[in-house]
């Protein structure tokens, strides 16, 4: 008796096997965009067991975390290469997610009936720059040390409820070791399982709802005609599987010639280094905080920068019951528009950032 | 008129009473006339009116000093200069001095003759020793200096006295430099004032005033007969010293008051050079002390370095031929100048040491920039800099065996931070190995996968 038989006897897994057997995968010209969230979730996957090796070396405190970083690649077997690929992974992580989410909002396929898988994925979006900001600080370097300063403070801004956040997070007024514990225990604890949570949760939406076909591929269609499918196990899983390997590919070519630096120990009686900002992912709205003059109508300009970041999240969250038109299956080009506008200021704003004294 | 010292407090006083009695006039008609609520604000407006905060710090009423209104209106821009300059930023004035208390007269006169009335001490412009003194009547006074710098000073008009500047106009040389000369005569700025002339970053160019003139130069001698040069301050731009200052912006760097005196100033004698410069280069005063060129070198550490053209010092200088300094009196070429073989050892171990830790340095660089993690290397690399500024600074007891000693020190740590970098370059080989397999394994799978759709894709 094989293992198939022997579990089929126990948990009846013809449903499984008959979802399997049936399940497709529309062909057209824009499938490529659905290989992004498969590459997404392997990052995440790789992140999930690379920091689990990093967690058997790391100290999360302030005399030993920085100590413990630097042991970890100059002494661990392979340490250098699971630090590496932790760091690099992360960025290609939210890189793809980003790219992933554009994707998603230019094929519309946050139109009903998947109108809450894209709220799952846009809450995911934000975990993973959560994550960005969480890990950033546990090298306890000098760079992310002043950085997480800046950052804290910006969820300081918060109107009403910012001085009780920055505490929260700083877990007192300054960045102190208190503040690593606290980046510690939501980087490796409560943003993992929260993740898997809503992981599992938008899997679950995206098995049951099947791919979803692109506005302007299913309005050429003639009424019952349906698009060629392409089987999702093994042609879909199997290309899936390709695609993991060339991130993979990616990833250790970046890993072991652009290694990520670990710079030097921070010290919070140092003086604040010049150029200090934050990662790639957070430049467009920390240049942007920069460029907003102190006060705007009597209001604090930060303050209403923090204000227009959080209206902007909420509205992404609900573009789907707002795009009306993309619901009933009609073009939305206001949206379209939206989403060119995003991804220019995006862009242009990063490498303003980037560039910027 | 005589002379005070405290001529603020009287105008303060005087001030305080017309005060009083106005306040009180409008308080007695405040109260026969006003509600009592309304009297209590017209107490607080008045009040607050009449007696402001930093009011003591006020200057008097013009009717008091008819000087600076006189002279400020003046075609002849002789008069009205100094009463602008004056008027502007002035310690004297911000701390309550007048005209007449260096000038005398009668500063309440409206008229010129009574303004400048002999009978009121009007002396003019003082001249000369007259400079002096005036400045002296306070500056040499600690009782009346501690009531506004109590940290100051009060023995610059005795230092000067035994100055060259003091000497000569006690012969009468009214051409040479006074108080007045240095820190002006009106606009007088704080020392820390960045503006004043004698602000370290100024004094070089103040002194160069008289010192760079060569008219005015003209007929002064040293001590030994020659001329008395005037291409200092031009040397002294060339110098390290110049450049820490000015370009650097490092007020400790030392300009000519630092080595001449100020109030003082001198030529230091032959003898001392080395004491001047050993006041900061101290390390390098005591080594040179106990170096067999102490007794042999008549202008100690002038003989190599120069006196106003101090060039930043480098490794070549140590050498007994071509341009080296030492070939100035050894010859590289005579076998049996030991001078010349120390000079030569020297050098050498210098050259190893500073060879070596540049070698290693641009290994520790090259593995760092590929990834590999070199903060104790680099640590152990200042710590061989160190070693190599300590043998540099040993040589100056012209020694060889202590410069050896110290080198072989940096040596030491050179080798092993070298060994750490060649492991480092192993390191770095395996891990491009290892992600070349990686590579070509992963190419492997992906091929693989690919053939094995097709064939899937094609049996469908």
């Amino acid at each position: 008796m094989n293992l198939g038989t022997w579990l089929d006897e126990r948990l009846d897994l013809s449903g499984v096997r008959h979802f399997i057997a049936e399940k497709g995968v529309p062909v057209h010209t824009q499938k490529i965009w659905y290989y992004l969230g498969g590459m997404t979730l392997f990052l995440f996957g790789v992140q999930i067991f690379t920091g689990i090796l990093l967690l058997l070396y790391y100290r999360p405190s302030a005399s030993e975390a920085y100590e413990s970083v630097q042991f970890i690649v100059t002494q661990v077997q392979f340490g250098w290469l699971i630090r590496n690929v932790h760091s690099w992974s992360a960025n290609l992580l939210i890189g793809l997610a980003f790219a992933h989410f554009f994707s998603v909002f230019f094929l519309k396929s946050y139109r009903k009936p998947r109108e809450l898988t894209w709220v799952t994925g846009i809450l995911l979006l934000f975990l993973m720059l959560g994550f960005g900001f969480s890990g950033y600080l546990l090298p306890w370097d000098e760079l992310a040390y002043f950085a997480t300063k800046v950052g804290t403070g910006i969820a300081g801004a918060v109107p009403v409820v910012g001085h009780f956040t920055l505490r929260l997070l700083r877990g007192g007024d300054d960045v102190t070791g208190a503040t690593l514990s606290r980046f510690y225990g939501l980087h490796v604890a409560i943003l993992p399982a929260v993740t898997t949570a809503l992981v599992a949760l938008h899997l679950l939406f995206v098995q049951q709802q099947g791919m979803s076909v692109p506005l302007s591929i299913e309005r050429k269609l003639k009424p019952g005609e349906r698009l060629p499918q392409m089987r999702f196990f093994p042609n879909y899983i199997l290309r899936d599987v390709l695609a993991w390997y060339v991130v993979l590919a990616v990833l250790a070519a970046l890993a072991a010639f652009y290694p990520w630096e670990l710079g030097t120990k921070a010290d919070p009686f140092a003086v604040v280094p010049p150029g200090i900002r934050p990662e790639w992912y957070f430049l467009a709205m920390f240049h942007t905080l920069k460029l907003l003059p102190s006060h705007v109508l009597g209001v604090e300009g930060e303050h209403l920068g923090v204000v227009a970041f959080g209206m902007a999240a909420l509205f992404l969250i609900l573009v789907p019951f707002l795009d009306r038109r993309a619901s009933r299956g009609e073009p939305s080009r206001a949206f379209t528009v939206l989403a060119v506008l995003g991804l220019v200021y995006l862009v242009t704003f990063t490498i303003i950032g980037h560039y910027a004294k | 008129m005589q002379f005070t010292k405290t001529p603020i407090d009287a105008r303060m006083k005087a001030s305080r009473s017309r005060c009083k009695a106005t306040a009180a006039r409008f308080f007695r008609r405040a109260k026969a006339s006003a509600e009592p609520s309304l009297r209590v604000l017209v107490v607080m407006v008045l009040a607050a009116l009449l007696f402001p905060r930093g009011m003591a710090a006020q200057t008097a009423p013009a009717a008091t000093n008819t000087c600076v209104a006189c002279h400020a209106t003046q075609q002849d821009q002789r008069i009205a200069t100094p009463a602008a300059l004056f008027s502007g930023s002035d310690v004297h004035r911000e701390n309550g001095f007048k005209c007449a208390d260096c000038h005398g007269g009668n500063p309440a006169a409206t008229d010129k003759a009574r303004a400048h009335d002999p009978a009121q001490q009007f002396k003019g412009r003082p001249a000369g020793q007259a400079i002096v003194g005036t400045c002296a009547r306070c500056h040499s006074d600690a009782a009346f200096m501690r009531g506004f710098a109590p940290r100051q000073r009060v023995d610059q008009a005795t230092e000067y006295a035994a100055s060259v500047h003091g000497q000569q106009l006690a012969k009468g040389d009214h051409n040479v430099a006074t108080c007045a000369s240095c820190h002006g005569a009106h606009g007088v700025r704080r020392v820390s004032d960045a503006k004043s002339p004698v602000f370290p970053t100024n004094v070089a160019n103040t002194c160069a005033t008289c010192h760079a003139d060569t008219t005015r130069m003209r007929g002064y001698k040293r001590p030994d007969g020659s001329p008395l040069p005037t291409q200092q301050f031009a040397d002294f731009q060339k110098s390290v010293h110049y450049a820490t200052l000015t370009k650097g912006h490092d007020l400790a760097a030392p300009t000519c008051n630092d080595c001449h005196g100020n109030h003082g100033a001198a030529p230091p004698g032959v003898g001392s050079v080395a004491n001047v410069c050993g006041t900061c280069h101290a390390i390098f005063a005591q080594k040179f002390g106990t170096s067999v060129h102490k007794d042999i070198f008549d202008k100690g550490c002038v003989e190599c370095h120069s006196n106003h053209a101090v060039l930043k010092p480098s490794d070549d200088m140590l050498a007994a031929s071509g341009r080296g300094i030492c070939a100035t009196c050894h010859n590289a070429d005579d076998k049996a100048d030991k001078g010349a073989a120390a000079a030569v050892a020297m050098r050498g171990d210098i050259e190893r040491l500073k060879t070596g830790i540049e070698r290693t340095g641009a290994l520790i660089g090259q593995i760092k920039k590929a990834g590999i993690e070199v903060s104790d290397q680099q640590l152990a690399l200042r710590e061989a800099g160190t070693k190599l500024t300590l043998a540099r600074t040993e040589m100056h007891a012209f020694a060889p065996p202590q410069v050896a000693t110290v080198v072989a020190e940096g040596d030491t740590i050179i080798a092993a931070v070298d060994k750490a970098g060649q492991n480092g370059v192993v390191e770095l080989r395996y891990r491009r190995r290892g992600l070349f397999i990686s590579l070509g394994a992963i190419l492997f799978v992906v091929v693989t996968l690919g053939l094995k759709l097709r064939q899937i894709e094609h049996r469908a």
